[in-house]
C-alpha cells in the first residue's frame, strides 16, 4: 500500500488547494495533518458496531455491492460484531443525519464509500472515538481517515486495449461530474489508446449522478450516434454497456465483472476489491491501534483490470498485459510532457507525475472534449 | 446523418413512455376525473415489469400483468374518486405517494438489475429500408408501434366517432346533462379512470422493459407529471398527445446529443432541458392559443364529483 501518512508539507498543502479548487469538495481552510496520535482505545468483538454509509444500492452489482461484500468480509473475519449499513444516501443533510444516526447506535467504526465531504466531516468532528473513513475523501482528520484506489494504472492497461481494439479511434465516456476520479480516468485511459493510437479523441458526457440507468442509457446511446465505438464511463452499473451491445460497440466498465449484460461488447472492467482492506482496518480497530491514514490501494492490491472480453483479441490481450507488468515493475505512463485541452503544458517533460498529483488530476488533457472543471 | 436519425430513434423510444402515460390521462380527464397518480402508477408498473421478467423471461407478460395491476390499483383510485366522491387531487396525491413508495420497497431487491428480458426492436420489412430515416422510424420495439400507432387512432376514433365516445365526453363535460340522457355518468367514469390507470402502468412497465432497461429508485423520475401537463398541452386529445410527446422526447434526447456534439451549452443547463420544456408547454398554450380557448379548453366538468341530488 502506498501510505501517504509520510507526506511533505508542501504536499498536504496542494491536496488542499485541489479540493478547494473541485467543486463538489468542502471548501477548507485548514488541513490538519494526521500525524502520530494515541491510538483509539480497543474494543471487544462482541461490543463492536461498524457501519456502512453507500451511495447507491448494494445490488447494484457495481461500486456498492463491492464495498458491501468488504462488509460481508469483516463480518465472516469478526463473526461476533455488528454490522449496520445505509444504501443510496444522498448528498445532502440527509448524509449528515444518517452519520449521525450510525454514531448514536453506539457505532465504533463508519464506513462513508464515496466522498461526502462537510456531510461526514461535521460528524467526525463532533464523534472523536469513533473512527471515520470517507472513500474518495481529501480532507482527513484526526479521527477521518480517506481510503481510495490507483485506478488510473488499470485505467490506462484498459485505454491500451481500447486504442488498439477501437476502429474509428473515437472513445465516449459517460461521467458523472466533473471530479478527480473522472478526469484521471478519461486522461489515463485516452493516454493509454494514444499510446498505441496517437489520433485517438475522448468525448464525455456528464450525467450528474453515479447511479442512474436511464441516463447513463441515453448518454452512450447519444456517444455512438456520434461516431464512437467504444465506450468507458464511470457508472456503478451496466446500462452503457447494454447500449453497446445492441449497436455493436465495446465497452470497458467499472467495478465487477459484468460481462453477462454484454458478452460481445464487453472488454474488460476497472475490477475492484475492499475485502482486505476492511477486514484490516477493522482488525486494527478491534485491537486498538488504530490511528488515522490516507491510503490507496494500489493496482494489484484492490483493484486492477478484470479478465478479458471473449471478444479481445489475444494479441490485443498481450499488448496490454506487457503495458500492465511494465507499470507493476514500477513504470509509470503519466510522465511530461502532458498538455492541456488548450495546449498549455501542465507537466513538464521528465517530470513523473506524483500519486497525489494523480489523485487530485482536476484538468483534461489534450484530446478530452466535454469535461469542464 | 446518422446522428440526426439517432436523435430521432431515441426520441421515439424516449417519448413513448410519457405519449402511453398521457394516453391514460386524456381516457381520465375526458371522463372529467383529474388523476395526479400517474407518477405512483408508473412507478408500480415499473416494478411489476422488472420483477416479471426476472421471474420468467417474457417481456410481454410484465407488460400485461402491469397494465393489470394499474387496473386494480386505478379501481381503487375510482372507487374514491367516482364511488364516494372523494376530492381528486388529494386521492391523486396519495395515490402518487402510495405508489412510489411501494414501489420503491419492492423494488430493493431489484435495484440496479438489467431486465434479463426486453423489448427487442422489430425492423418493419420494406419501411425500415427507406434512406435516412427509415431505420429510425421503423426499427423500434413493438410497444413503440402500438403507442405511436394503435392505441392513438382507436382511442382518437372511439372518442371523436362514436355515439359511446361522444357519451364520455358529454359525462367530462356535463354530467348533469348526461345523466338526464339516460347515460351512467358513474360507470363511464369508473371505467374510464381504471383504463387510463393501466396504460398508466403500462408506461411503466415501457420504462424497464424497453427505454432504460433496469429498475432503480426513482427511475419515473417525475415523467408523471411530466405526462400531465402534455395532457393540458395537446388539448385532451390522443393524437395530439402523441406528438407532444414525441417533441419531449426530443427535447431529452437533444440534452444528450448536446454534450455529445460539444455545444457551447453547460451541461448543467442541458440536464434541465426536460424540466424547462415543462413549463413551456405549460404557458405557451395559455399565452398563444387565446383564440383557440374553446378549442383547447378542458372538460367542463373535470376535477368536480358529480352529485345527481345537488344538481
Amino acid at each position: 500500500m502506498i501510505d501517504l501518512r509520510n507526506l511533505s508539507r508542501r504536499g498536504f498543502l496542494n491536496m488542499g488547494a485541489a479540493a478547494g479548487a473541485s467543486l463538489l469538495l468542502p471548501k477548507s481552510g485548514l488541513i490538519t495533518p494526521a500525524h502520530a496520535q494515541t491510538p483509539l482505545a480497543a474494543v471487544a468483538e462482541e461490543n463492536a458496531v461498524i457501519a456502512f454509509g453507500h451511495t447507491g444500492p448494494v445490488t447494484d452489482e457495481g461500486w456498492t455491492w463491492s464495498h458491501d461484500q468488504g462488509m460481508k468480509a469483516v463480518q465472516e473475519a469478526f463473526p461476533k460484531l455488528k454490522t449496520l449499513f445505509v444504501e443510496s444516501i444522498p448528498y445532502s443533510a440527509d448524509a449528515t443525519r444518517t452519520f449521525r444516526q450510525f454514531v448514536s447506535e453506539g457505532a465504533n467504526m463508519v464506513f462513508a464509500t464515496s466522498n461526502y465531504g462537510d456531510f461526514l466531516y461535521d460528524v467526525a468532528k463532533r464523534s472523536p472515538d469513533v473512527a471515520f473513513y470517507e472513500c474518495d475523501g481529501r480532507n482527513p482528520l484526526e479521527n477521518l481517515s480517506t481510503y481510495y484506489l490507483a485506478h488510473w494504472y488499470p485505467t490506462y492497461v484498459t485505454g491500451v486495449a481500447a486504442g488498439l481494439m477501437s476502429k474509428s479511434g473515437k472513445l465516449g465516456y459517460v461521467a458523472s461530474f466533473p471530479v478527480p476520479s473522472v478526469f484521471s480516468g478519461t486522461n489515463a485511459f485516452l493516454m493509454g489508446a494514444r499510446s498505441v493510437n496517437p489520433n485517438a479523441t475522448m468525448q464525455t458526457i456528464v450525467i450528474n449522478s453515479w447511479f442512474d440507468p436511464q441516463a447513463a442509457t441515453q448518454a452512450g446511446t447519444a456517444l455512438i450516434d456520434n461516431g464512437a465505438d467504444l465506450l468507458f464511463g464511470i457508472m456503478d452499473e451496466a446500462g452503457y454497456l447494454q447500449v453497446a451491445e445492441q449497436r455493436g460497440a465495446k465497452a470497458v466498465m467499472w467495478n465487477t465483472d459484468i460481462r453477462r449484460y454484454g458478452p460481445k461488447a464487453y472488454v474488460s472492467s476497472i475490477a475492484i476489491d475492499f475485502k482486505k482492506f476492511y477486514v484490516d482496518q477493522v482488525r486494527l480497530r478491534l485491537e486498538g491501534k488504530w490511528t488515522p491514514s490516507q491510503t490507496i490501494l494500489p493496482m494489484g492490491g484492490g483493484i486492477d483490470r478484470d479478465a478479458w472480453g471473449e471478444t479481445v483479441p489475444t494479441e490485443v490481450a498481450k499488448q496490454a498485459d506487457a503495458v500492465r507488468d511494465k507499470i507493476l515493475g514500477g513504470w509509470s505512463p503519466f510522465e511530461g510532457e502532458i498538455k492541456d485541452t488548450k495546449g498549455n503544458v501542465k507537466v513538464a517533460a521528465g517530470h513523473r507525475m506524483t500519486e497525489e498529483e494523480l489523485y487530485n488530476w482536476d484538468w483534461s488533457i489534450e484530446g478530452v472534449s466535454g469535461l469542464q472543471a | 446523418m446518422d446522428m440526426i436519425a439517432g436523435l430521432i430513434q431515441t426520441s421515439i423510444l424516449a417519448g413513448g413512455v410519457l405519449a402511453l402515460a398521457a394516453l391514460g390521462e386524456t381516457l381520465s380527464e375526458r371522463a372529467g376525473v383529474v388523476n395526479l397518480g400517474v407518477e405512483g402508477l408508473m412507478a408500480l408498473g415499473a416494478i411489476t415489469g422488472i420483477a416479471v421478467v426476472v421471474a420468467t423471461p417474457h417481456p410481454m407478460l410484465g407488460f400485461v400483468l402491469a397494465l393489470a395491476v394499474g387496473f386494480l390499483v386505478g379501481c381503487v383510485f375510482a372507487l374514491g374518486t367516482v364511488v364516494v366522491k372523494a376530492n381528486q387531487v388529494l386521492c391523486g396525491l396519495a395515490l402518487t405517494l402510495m405508489g412510489t413508495g411501494m414501489a420503491a420497497t419492492i423494488g430493493r431487491a431489484y435495484s440496479g438489475m438489467p431486465a434479463p428480458a426486453t423489448f427487442a426492436p422489430i425492423a418493419i420489412p420494406y419501411l425500415s429500408d427507406i434512406p435516412l430515416l427509415g431505420r429510425a422510424i421503423f426499427t423500434q420495439n413493438i410497444l413503440v408501434y402500438l403507442i405511436y400507432i394503435v392505441l392513438p387512432v382507436v382511442l382518437h376514433y372511439i372518442m371523436f366517432r362514436t355515439r359511446h365516445g361522444l357519451n364520455m365526453r358529454a359525462v367530462g363535460e356535463n354530467p348533469a346533462a348526461a345523466d338526464a340522457a339516460g347515460i351512467s355518468v358513474q360507470s363511464i367514469r369508473f371505467w374510464y379512470v381504471a383504463a387510463g390507470s393501466a396504460l398508466a402502468a403500462g408506461a411503466g412497465a415501457y420504462l424497464t422493459l424497453a427505454f432504460v432497461p433496469s429498475w432503480s429508485e426513482g427511475v419515473v423520475a417525475g415523467r408523471g407529471w411530466i405526462a400531465v401537463s402534455l395532457v393540458i398541452f395537446a388539448g385532451y386529445r390522443p393524437l395530439n398527445a402523441v406528438l407532444a410527446a414525441l417533441l419531449f422526447g426530443l427535447i431529452t434526447s437533444l440534452g444528450f446529443v448536446g454534450q455529445a456534439r460539444n455545444w457551447p451549452i453547460a451541461a448543467p443547463i442541458l440536464s434541465m432541458l426536460p424540466y424547462l420544456g415543462t413549463i413551456a408547454l405549460i404557458i405557451v398554450p395559455v399565452l398563444a392559443w387565446q383564440r383557440m380557448r374553446r378549442v383547447m379548453a378542458a372538460p367542463a366538468a373535470l376535477g368536480e364529483p358529480y352529485f345527481r341530488d345537488m344538481r
